[in-house]
């Protein structure tokens, strides 16, 4: 009996041990099969095939890491399916996770000397891990040919450079965008208008609430670039050298706004957010909740996330795209050069990562399955092709970028120092603690102030 | 004697104490591996500042010094936890005692039952259960559905309140009441028969009973239970995390999920093994205390 037990036990684990291997010769065995699919198809092509597959860098296993929503991850994945199909003996594991748990878990990766192989980058955390040596200069294989930049903006590139190497390329660019309900809007023949002020866009939020019981939310709990944005309007760059600029009056009219929502009454509540994850395009209030007093008819987002809105939103509500509003919209206004492509450091097949790396920014082949999804794409060449067969949607987007918000910005702040993710969430507690009515506009932006320039000062 | 020192390898392999430190050895060499050797590299990590991105530098006792002197959500969060920890174990232990009861009484259907009511312990730890947690309390929830049908009109916002939230979190500690309700049904059921029926004798009734009888005889369970229990609820996560994010105004923060904001989300790692280090000396002590007040109120005589 004892024996059996053993025996079932030993089964067990063995089991479980092989299942835990799982994840990558699984995924090693489908490419393979992908890969003599396309041989079986182009059958003549065979010896290019065999040519290309030893310059191609043999076998490899590679892990490709982003962060997303449901429309990036399904594009995402399919092409970097198409690299597999196209380069026989590599395999890439795509994984993804929601923002926040992104950051967490790249940290504990890097911490394991496990960062992976490609991996997708933001503008915020570019220098710290660029400074951190996690990530791989890309300029020797820019020398060399292995990456392309001929045809990216010199700005574009500039945006990934920390201290003279170039660890980022731009995945594509976009800008800020409030992405309303225009059904809702168009039905109670309310008009929104590119360039708000803020007062135009208070008016506004009053004669949606008035007229339909829809509320306003105001980046609830994401006011990180929202922050920003604002306070370049009174030339404020948030983040000085282990210090804040400004000073303890500075953010008073931005917690003034809430307070403002909260009196007049169209400011959605806070408890709204405590059953929804903040931050999570599918999940908020906008296309989310199904009450007035729960929705909001606007959410301030990304210009390059309007598919994912609009993929969120239900049956018969389109999506609207517009600027931010700001006291200064010329002065807040900016292009970004978002979402990157990194190299980690701790990747056993450098040349193969920048070929991956490569393949999604230059190549036809990922960027006719990628469609923009992040943005329009750098290369101005890759741009003018994906373009025609761009969605509607995307081509709203495009035409945002380029006829709205490229005539009427200025130049984007330089990237957050260690300490801003911290900033941030004090920021955040903040609006929650003036959302609460515990604190009025001008001891919230004292206490901020000198909150934040202590962790700062602390780095 | 002198031939004991000099055993034959085969003679060496068969002793029994060599077995037994050969069958212990997995277990052995993963308490080094994943628990002494982590514990003392966060030791260390907690007397420096380090990032998790580049390497740690060695700076004192700043950590802690910063954390009791200067750090107003840390005192927030050990409020919080003590208070979800002393709330929600008695309440889970009475739950699980007052179930234990009424199991007891052995009919056909009570294997069905004991089973049914340990489930939740079984899966409540889990992440599926914490997000199905999330969308019944929530404004258009089962909860508030279930509230309506029986005449009671709301759209309160559970999660949303800083009085409520909190209950969210211990209504579903105390919900996981079944490996508590384990112990003490295997526990009623040792209790002899014999005592009840001198207690009948002696005029006795059934309250008389369970409060002179069954609850003394009980009190070593109890206590037990308790010290598992409360360390356990000093070291809940998951539900925070997943339900509350430690909203609204931090509410319902938990001691663990700042550390893991602190550690990962801030990439304070330093001082987020500083927080873990004052976690284990807080257990502790309301450990040893729980430990001193045993012989004031465990029975530990025999029946």
């Amino acid at each position: 009996m004892k024996k059996k037990i053993a025996l079932v036990m030993a089964c067990a684990m063995t089991v479980a041990s092989l299942a835990g291997c799982g994840g990558g010769s699984g995924s090693t065995s489908t490419t393979a099969a992908a890969g003599g699919e396309t041989t079986a198809a182009a059958a003549g092509g065979e010896t290019t095939a065999a040519a290309e597959a030893p310059a191609g860098g043999g076998e490899a296993n590679l892990v490709m890491y982003w962060w997303g929503n449901q429309v990036r991850n399904e594009r995402t994945q399919a092409a970097l399916d198409k690299y597999c199909e196209l380069n026989p003996g590599v395999s890439i594991d795509g994984q993804f996770a929601e923002w926040n748990d992104y950051w967490n878990k790249l940290a504990t990766m890097a911490a394991g000397q496990a960062i992976p192989d490609v991996l997708q980058m933001d503008y915020m955390y570019v220098d710290q891990y660029a400074k951190s040596n996690l990530l791989v200069d890309l300029k020797p294989y820019i020398d060399n040919g292995t990456l392309d930049v001929s045809e990216i903006s010199e700005n574009t590139i500039a945006s990934g450079t920390v201290d003279g190497g170039v660890y980022a390329i731009a995945a594509g660019i976009n800008a800020p965008a409030l992405l309303y309900n225009k059904t809702l809007l168009d039905e109670n023949g309310i008009t929104v208008k590119d360039n708000m002020t803020m007062d135009e866009f208070f008016a506004l939020c009053k004669e949606v609430f008035e007229k339909t019981g829809v509320k306003t939310d105001i980046a609830y709990g994401i006011a990180n670039s929202w922050s920003e944005y604002y306070m370049r309007s009174f030339d404020i760059v948030p983040f000085g050298d282990k210090k804040m600029n400004g000073d303890e009056t500075s953010w008073t009219p931005f917690f003034e706004m809430y307070t403002k929502g909260l009196e007049e009454g169209w400011l959605l509540p806070p408890d709204v957010f405590a059953e929804i994850t903040v931050g999570s395009v599918e999940q908020t209030p906008m296309v989310y909740n199904s009450t007035p007093a729960t929705q909001s008819w606007c959410e301030f987002y990304n210009s390059n996330q309007l598919a994912a809105m609009q993929n969120a939103a239900p049956e018969g509500m389109e999506i609207g795209i517009t600027t931010w509003p700001a006291p200064d919209p010329k002065k807040s206004a900016y292009l970004k050069s978002s979402q990157f492509f990194s190299v980690g450091v701790h990747t056993k097949n450098e040349e193969e990562a920048v070929k991956v790396l490569d393949f999604m920014i230059n190549s036809s082949d990922a960027n006719n399955i990628l469609l923009g999804e992040r943005g329009v794409p750098a290369p101005a060449d890759i741009a003018a092709e994906v373009a025609p067969q761009l969605s509607e949607i995307d081509q709203k987007v495009t035409a945002f970028i380029n006829d709205v918000v490229t005539p009427n910005c200025s130049p984007i702040n330089p990237p957050q120092p260690d300490g801003a993710s911290e900033v941030y969430d004090l920021l955040n507690r903040t609006v929650e603690k003036v959302c609460y009515g515990q604190l009025d506009a001008a001891t919230a932006a004292a206490e901020f102030f000198t909150e934040a320039n202590k962790i700062m000062s602390s780095k | 004697m002198k031939g004991k020192k000099n055993l034959t390898f085969r003679q060496f392999m068969c002793k029994e104490s060599t077995a037994g430190v050969v069958f212990c050895a997995p277990f052995i060499i993963g308490f080094l591996m994943f628990m002494i050797v982590p514990m003392g590299i966060s030791f260390y990590y907690s007397f420096c500042d380090y990032n998790i991105l580049t390497p740690a530098v060695f700076s004192g006792a700043k950590n802690y010094i910063k954390m009791f002197t200067d750090d107003e959500v840390f005192w927030q969060t050990i409020g919080v936890t003590f208070y979800f920890a002393f709330v929600s174990v008695p309440l889970r232990l009475i739950f699980a005692l007052i179930v234990a009861m009424i199991l007891l009484k052995t009919t056909k259907a009570t294997g069905f039952y004991r089973a049914a009511y340990y489930l939740p312990s079984i899966i409540g730890g889990s992440v599926a259960v914490a997000v199905l947690w999330k969308r019944m309390w929530a404004t258009d929830g089962v909860i508030n559905t279930l509230l309506s049908a029986i005449g009671i009109e709301t759209s309160f916002a559970w999660l949303g309140n800083t009085n409520t939230a909190i209950w969210v979190l211990i209504v579903l500690a105390v919900w996981q009441f079944g490996s508590s309700m384990l112990i003490f049904l295997s526990a009623l059921k040792q209790i002899p028969v014999s005592l009840y029926e001198a207690a009948t004798v002696d005029g006795a009734n059934k309250w008389h009973q369970f409060w002179r009888v069954t609850l003394p005889l009980l009190t070593p369970n109890i206590f037990f239970n308790l010290v598992m229990q409360m360390i356990n609820g000093f070291l809940a996560f998951t539900q925070c995390f997943i339900i509350t994010q430690g909203k609204p105004l931090n509410s319902t923060l938990f001691y663990t999920v700042y550390m893991y904001q602190q550690s990962f989300e801030f990439y304070n790692t330093g001082y987020g093994a500083a927080l873990a280090w004052i976690m284990l000396v807080i257990i502790g002590l309301i450990t040893l205390l729980l430990f001193a007040t045993k012989k004031f109120w465990v029975y530990e005589g025999g029946f």
